[in-house]
């Protein structure tokens, strides 16, 4: 089958299952079924997609529908970006759906028939966002997917504090959107179509001939992408957005839907804008952007409380990861493609990282959610002894994510830190980046442990009856920390499929071999054709750390070998429950809390409101209209006081009339 | 085909008088009868005639003989008119089918009795058959004459209720818009004086001074009409009128007479002086910010959807005057914003219809909650509401956004000054519309919201149906505005 026509059929399957999950909304699990069965098949024609993208190279572009009358076209145009998005759609799609079937019983009052149809439509909609080659379209769906994820953040509809985060969302993103709608319109001028090839042309024309509106149509683009991705400040909706949704749509969000604002931003940067100085410029924009975004979006992190808010700031520290990385081989690609080719590989690397153990770590604060009823984590505790599974998920994406070896994390952000250190050379602020970056490792791993602790460690919280959670959530789980570690062990294999997906951006087609950067064994040698100044090779590093644990075991265990005796705390005769003894969550850190505090300004937006002579202005009803009416009604009224129903007076005011007609005559006459 | 044409307006007229006549429990049957075949005869002639522009000449007046260079009386099917007979009839059909339930004993907010049935079938009939009249009007006296009975059928509708309230409201509409009417008439006459003719493209043939004159009297009229600055203020008045007739009149259909009016003038001979363009334009934006700013202080429903309809009708106008400017793609937005607003604005009303006929309020401040008990229309409302603020794939999306390209078009800094004003209302309005959804369907579920259940039948069809053509207008009517041209 041609890309179309299985693009065609995963949306298809996706629209189907919309409906049929929306038909049997009254019944939840039923409901459930049958969209991991829709997901799932369509997840397997997107992967076929991908397959065939890979191996047979891209397609050539379809035109399905022609809009003359508004100069755009639904153009089908899959390449080996799309078909990166397309492949992680595909798989944390399936996986959130599964998790979604017992997940979603946890609502009693609300019905399944706003989730699931939502979450498939949202999954439509990045399909279609990946998938065309015609900027208007593009919009449609994007907006297709805001949408639908509006409604899926605003799905527990009596909850103040959602609603307040969906509306926030909707109207930011919308905000976002209509700059990019103006930027297209801009090269809209230029070249009449919303192709992607012919956004090309127009912005390369404004490049040369008027830079300053050329700076504006990509400051409007990356206004817009950086939204969507969480990029500070505009990212602001995204803490309060995403922990409001179910935990199953909100693993679909961090897992794909953020994605698509580092998928424009290349597809912005490295096609529609050739390679030029602006490059540069933007590159170090972005980078800077992205360096922000992860020191402040990172210490925020640590303050809070709500595990899932706690991770949502940490999307928007990952995402300025993937930004910084993006940004250092923007600037880098005019004048060094290696180094530019490291950034950028280690950005969109990154990207892949992050959903895989992003949605791990959503799905599993979901699972201590739908076990113990709260996400706070000060009022959580000792978990592992009775969820052993889904701590263990849990420890490795939180490893993952704070780039602990041999995990994925660190391979990307490796491959970060040597971007930023060699290119600090050149320039020497990006070398103060990358510090940045390593401490806010630092900072992702204490904010981390902090979970960790709070809520699978320590004595066992008050919390009783908890238990593991079905399968049909462990698995997702499963999965997706398999893939963290297999990721980490051979990152050579995605990054060869990342390498290929950006050199087939036209502007970034010149960047060298991936060998010849990286070195063609499993591990990665960065800066290889320069000179050789990292290598990183997980696998042996991996075995050793692996025996070095073992070893560390079995010494505890020798070295504990004295017996233990059992007895209460003696606490001077003080009644102390385990409350009382345990260290909450709120506790931690609180040194850096108070150096920190003002980092994450709130504001509150009201609306607007008018001056009361603006308003009596405007009512002109008021000083217009009716002071009219009255002055006719007036006026009427004297006029009718001459009827007085006596024709003696009427007969007066004939003669009256015909002296003043014969005047009148003879003034003219005469 | 003219046949057909007539029948249009014949059928609706006698079923008017037939609803009259029986009243009672048979007139919302040959109601919804009539305005059905109505609709599909629109539909048909639409088909048949797609990319051509069908003329006939029916009959003239007597006295008029030889001093008029062509009949009187004719018929005409453009593309433009296609656009508003289908909106038109479409949404025409949709309101008599929902005022079937909700013009009955049950509803919360005024129960309406049997014996009101006849006189309102009477009037909302009448009006369909005049609205038909005036898409298909193939001169200004024709239109002209169909355009004054709407105006007729609109004041006794507003006043239907007959309290004092909407007595009042219905005489204030009725005031300002025939104002606006005798602006129409001088501006007819001096055509007819100058020229001979009531055709439209006699506008073109008129010295470019008193073209200036009837340029703008005819725009004063629209004015009126669609309740423009400074004439605005009758529109949130008339919401006291029956909602459905506040979907259809006064949203849908006729005040779409008004931009209906400028567009035909503009498009007969592109002969609108550009000083007068710019005044169509500025004004059209003065109108959308103005409107936009009593969002906030409003707190009945009705009332909010009221001062969007006068907003999207500056945006109609907005992109006759680009037209006028040279932009036709900007025209053309302007067209497809008649259709693409038809029905999103109708979803809105009729949504907010179901919410008056359950709880008997439309205070947004007092409903809440209510997507629970009423989830057919909360889904619509949703709907209507996306579509309206021009969120894709939803119909005002595209209308709007072909309106940015003919702004864009204009060139200079004129152009992207006014992508940027349209731009930043749509996102306050957008918010706004959000918020007011969020309101009255989601959060805690209030003490008026408490009890009800999505609306009977009629009602519940029609809501479908509108969200149908929420999303499939914009593929109907695209294709005919593009035939618009020069």
């Amino acid at each position: 089958m041609s890309t179309v026509s299985l693009l065609g059929l995963s949306a298809a399957l996706l629209l189907a299952g919309a409906l049929v999950s929306l038909v049997l909304g009254g019944r939840r699990k039923a409901s459930g079924w049958a969209s991991v069965g829709f997901v799932g098949a369509a997840g397997v024609a997107l992967w076929a997609v991908v397959v065939r993208t890979f191996s047979a190279g891209p397609d050539p572009e379809v035109t399905l529908l022609s809009l003359p009358a508004i100069g755009a076209g639904f153009v089908v145009s899959v390449d080996c970006l799309s078909a990166i998005f397309l492949a992680i759609t595909g798989t944390i799609g399936f996986l959130t759906t599964l998790y979604s079937v017992e997940y979603m019983t946890r609502y009693r009052t609300d019905s399944v028939a706003k989730y699931y149809p939502l979450l498939q439509l949202l999954f439509a909609g990045i399909v279609g966002v990946v998938a065309t080659g015609d900027f208007v379209f593009f919009l449609v769906f994007w907006e297709l997917m805001t949408f639908a994820s509006f409604f899926l953040v605003t799905f527990e509809r009596e909850v103040r504090a959602n609603q307040r985060a969906g509306f926030k969302y909707f109207v930011v993103n919308q905000a976002a959107t209509f700059g990019m709608i103006a930027a297209a319109l801009i090269l809209w001028t230029r070249s009449g179509s919303f192709r992607f090839s012919a956004m090309r042309d127009a912005l390369g024309g404004l490049v040369t001939t008027q830079p300053a509106l050329a700076h504006l149509v990509l400051f409007l683009f990356f206004m817009g992408f950086a939204t969507k991705a969480g990029i500070l400040p505009m990212g602001d909706w995204l803490p309060d957005a995403y922990p409001a949704a179910p935990s199953g749509a909100t693993a679909a969000f961090g897992g794909t839907m953020t994605k698509l604002g580092v998928y424009g931003l290349l597809r912005v940067f490295l096609y529609f804008l050739p390679l030029s100085p602006v490059t540069r410029t933007w590159g170090l924009a972005i980078a800077l952007a992205g360096a922000v975004s992860l020191f402040v979006g990172t210490l925020t992190a640590l303050k809070q409380d709500d595990i899932k808010r706690l991770m949502s700031f940490h999307v928007i520290g990952q995402v300025g990861y993937m930004f910084l990385g993006i940004g250092l081989g923007l600037f880098f690609l005019p004048s060094n493609p290696t180094l530019a080719a490291l950034g950028l590989l280690a950005g969109t690397f990154h990207m892949i990282n992050h959903s895989l153990y992003k949605s791990c770590l959503f799905l599993g604060a979901g699972a201590v959610a739908f076990r113990t009823g709260t996400r706070s984590l000060s009022a959580l505790g000792g978990l592992r002894a009775f969820m052993p599974a889904t701590a263990m998920y849990a420890l490795t994406a939180a490893l993952a994510i704070a780039g602990v070896p041999p995990l994925n994390g660190f391979a990307s952000k490796w491959l970060m830190y040597a971007t930023a250190i060699l290119g600090g050379k050149a320039f020497p602020l990006f070398a103060v980046l990358g510090i940045v970056a390593m401490f806010i490792s630092l900072v992702t791993l204490a904010s981390f442990l902090k979970y960790l602790g709070s809520a699978f460690l320590g004595p066992p919280s008050p919390l009783r009856g908890v238990r593991e959670v079905p399968a049909s959530m462990l698995v997702p789980q499963a999965f997706l920390a398999l893939a963290c570690v297999v990721f980490g062990l051979v990152p050579a294999w995605p990054l060869a499929f990342v390498h290929r997906a950006l050199t087939g951006l036209a502007s970034a087609a010149s960047l060298p071999r991936l060998e010849s950067l990286l070195g063609d064994g499993p591990g990665l040698q960065a800066g290889s054709d320069l000179v050789r100044v990292a290598f990183w090779a997980p696998l042996p590093i991996a075995a050793a750390l692996a025996l070095l644990g073992l070893a560390a075991y079995f010494l505890i265990q020798r070295a504990a070998g004295a017996p233990v005796r059992n007895v209460p705390v003696w606490t001077c005769g003080e009644e102390a429950g385990p409350e009382l003894s345990r260290y909450p969550a709120t506790s931690l850190y609180l040194p850096f809390k108070r150096a920190f505090q003002g980092i994450y300004p709130s504001i509150h937006l009201r609306a607007p409101a008018f001056p009361s002579w603006l308003r009596r202005a405007f009512d002109l009803d008021a000083w217009l209209y009716l002071p009219v009416a009255r002055a006719v009604e007036g006026g009427a009224r004297a006029v009718s006081r001459t009827h007085v129903g006596i024709p003696q007076v009427y007969l007066l005011w004939i003669v009256v009339g015909a002296i003043a007609v014969v005047g009148i005559v003879l003034a003219f006459l005469g | 085909m003219t046949a057909v044409l007539l029948l249009m307006v014949i059928v609706p007229a006698l079923g008017a008088v037939l609803a009259g006549v029986l009243g009672k429990r048979r007139a919302p049957v040959v109601a919804v009868a009539a305005a059905a075949v109505v609709a599909v005869l629109a539909v048909w002639s639409v088909a048949t005639s797609f990319g051509t522009s069908y003329r006939d000449a029916v009959g003239t007046l007597p006295w008029l003989t030889g001093a008029v260079d062509s009949p009187v009386f004719g018929v005409l099917l453009d593309p433009l008119g296609s656009v508003l007979l289908l909106v038109a009839t479409l949404i025409g059909f949709l309101t008599v089918l929902y005022s079937a339930a909700y013009m009955g004993e049950r509803n919360r907010d005024h129960a309406v009795v049997l014996s009101q049935q006849g006189p309102y079938y009477f009037r909302l009939l009448l009006f369909l058959a005049s609205m038909v009249g005036v898409a298909l009007a193939p001169n200004f006296l024709q239109l002209f004459l169909f355009w004054e009975l709407t105006t007729v059928c609109s004041w006794s509708l507003i006043a239907f209720y007959g309290n004092e309230k909407s007595l009042r409201a219905g005489f204030k509409a009725l005031l300002i818009t025939h104002i606006g009417g005798l602006f129409f008439l001088l501006a007819v006459l001096i055509l007819f004086v100058q020229t001979r003719s009531f055709a439209f493209g006699a506008l073109a043939q008129l010295p470019e001074s008193l073209r200036r004159w009837v340029f703008l009297f005819l725009m004063i009229a629209a004015w009126a009409k669609a309740a423009q600055v400074p004439f605005h203020t009758w529109l949130p008045d008339a919401m006291e009128a029956p909602t459905p007739i506040s979907a259809y009149l006064h949203a849908a259909a006729m005040v779409k007479a008004g931009v209906f009016l400028m567009a035909r003038a503009v498009s007969s001979g592109w002969a609108m002086p550009p000083g007068l363009g710019m005044l169509m334009g500025a004004m059209a934006l003065v109108t959308m910010f103005l409107a936009l700013s009593y969002y906030f202080v409003q707190d009945d429903l009705k009332r909010l959807l009221a001062y969007s309809t006068i907003a999207h009708l500056g945006y109609v106008l907005l992109g006759v005057a680009l037209g006028a400017l040279g932009s036709i793609t900007g025209f053309r937005g302007g067209v497809l914003h008649i259709a693409c607003h038809g029905f999103s604005k109708a979803t809105l009303f009729l949504c907010a219809g179901a919410i008056v006929y359950a709880t008997g309020t439309r205070s947004i401040s007092a409903l809440g909650g209510l997507a629970r008990s009423m989830p057919l229309t909360a889904v619509a409302f949703f709907v209507g509401l996306l579509a309206v603020t021009g969120v894709p794939p939803f119909a005002c999306f595209w209308s709007k956004f072909m309106l940015l390209e003919g702004a864009m078009k204009l060139g200079g800094i004129v152009g992207p000054v006014l992508v940027g004003l349209v731009l930043v209302e749509s996102l306050i309005s957008f918010g706004w519309m959000l918020r007011v959804g969020q309101k009255i369907f989601l959060g805690p579920v209030t003490p008026v919201a408490a009890v009800n259940s999505d609306p009977p039948w009629p009602m519940s069809v029609t809501l479908v149906a509108l969200m149908i053509g929420c999303l499939v207008i914009p593929a109907v009517a695209m294709p005919l505005v593009q035939l618009i041209g020069r």
